[in-house]
């Protein structure tokens, strides 16, 4: 599995995460009573909140991984000058085209998810569901979207493009 | 109409006749990944024009040499 893979796949996993600790705390006092479905500024802030948590832990568990996946090739190369294992760390995390145009379609795939979410979301409006719905499938739409662009990803890094 | 066309290479036949130069070596030479030349030369990924230049110039030869095509059928 190459570096790009292994990134990708470790983005996915803080996402996993990020998202099921989000219902396990929204849903989790929505059931105990200590929040009501009307309360949307209590769905926004649990949102924004669990938005701020993604972003701060997606930085920090990259930061592990480069350090990580640094210390996987020190070892595999433990007979080589740290010379060749800068050079070796280095080469392996080039950014190229097939790079930039796999991303570029694997997040037109992610938006398409998305964009399903957002009319889901409305749907549920027009069928008389309450508002904490519409927004809760439009946060788990952008979450899906998201994590279907990291799969897309590697599909397409298996599959060719 | 129009006519499925593959892109195909001699890569693995070049690196060969080069020394065997590794995969790596030659995504040095050309500025991308290993796993971008491992793509290319599987025939998975059709590199840019200039992709295709750097790695024709990394053998030292044209860019015919290297990258070729092969019709596949039809396509309305």
């Amino acid at each position: 599995m190459s570096y790009q893979e292994k990134k990708i796949l470790t983005n996915m996993l803080s996402g996993i995460v990020v998202l099921v600790a989000y219902y396990i705390y929204a849903f989790g006092r929505y059931r105990n009573g200590l929040a009501e479905a009307n309360d949307l500024k209590f769905w926004a802030g649990a949102m924004l909140l669990f938005i701020g948590i993604g972003v701060v832990a997606s930085i920090i568990i990259m930061i592990i991984f480069h350090i990580l996946y640094a210390i996987a090739i020190a070892v595999k190369q433990r007979n080589y000058d740290d010379k060749e294992i800068n050079h070796t760390i280095e080469a392996s995390m080039v950014e190229d085209e097939m790079d930039t145009l796999i991303g570029l379609k694997s997040s037109r795939i992610g938006f398409i998810f998305a964009g399903i979410g957002f009319v889901a979301a409305l749907v549920s409006l027009m069928l008389g569901q309450p508002p904490f719905v519409m927004l809760n499938l439009l946060f788990f739409s952008f979450s899906i979207g998201s994590l279907a662009e990291g799969g897309f990803s590697i599909y397409y890094y298996r599959k060719g493009l | 109409m129009k006519k499925n066309i593959e892109i195909t290479n001699t890569i693995r036949t070049l690196r060969f006749f080069a020394n065997e130069m590794t995969q790596q070596q030659l995504a040095e030479k050309t500025g991308v990944s290993r796993q971008t030349i491992i793509a290319v030369e599987a025939g998975k990924y059709s590199p840019s024009l200039e992709l295709a230049f750097r790695i024709a110039d990394a053998f030292g030869v044209q860019i015919g040499e290297v990258f070729g095509y092969e019709t596949k059928g039809e396509n309305k």
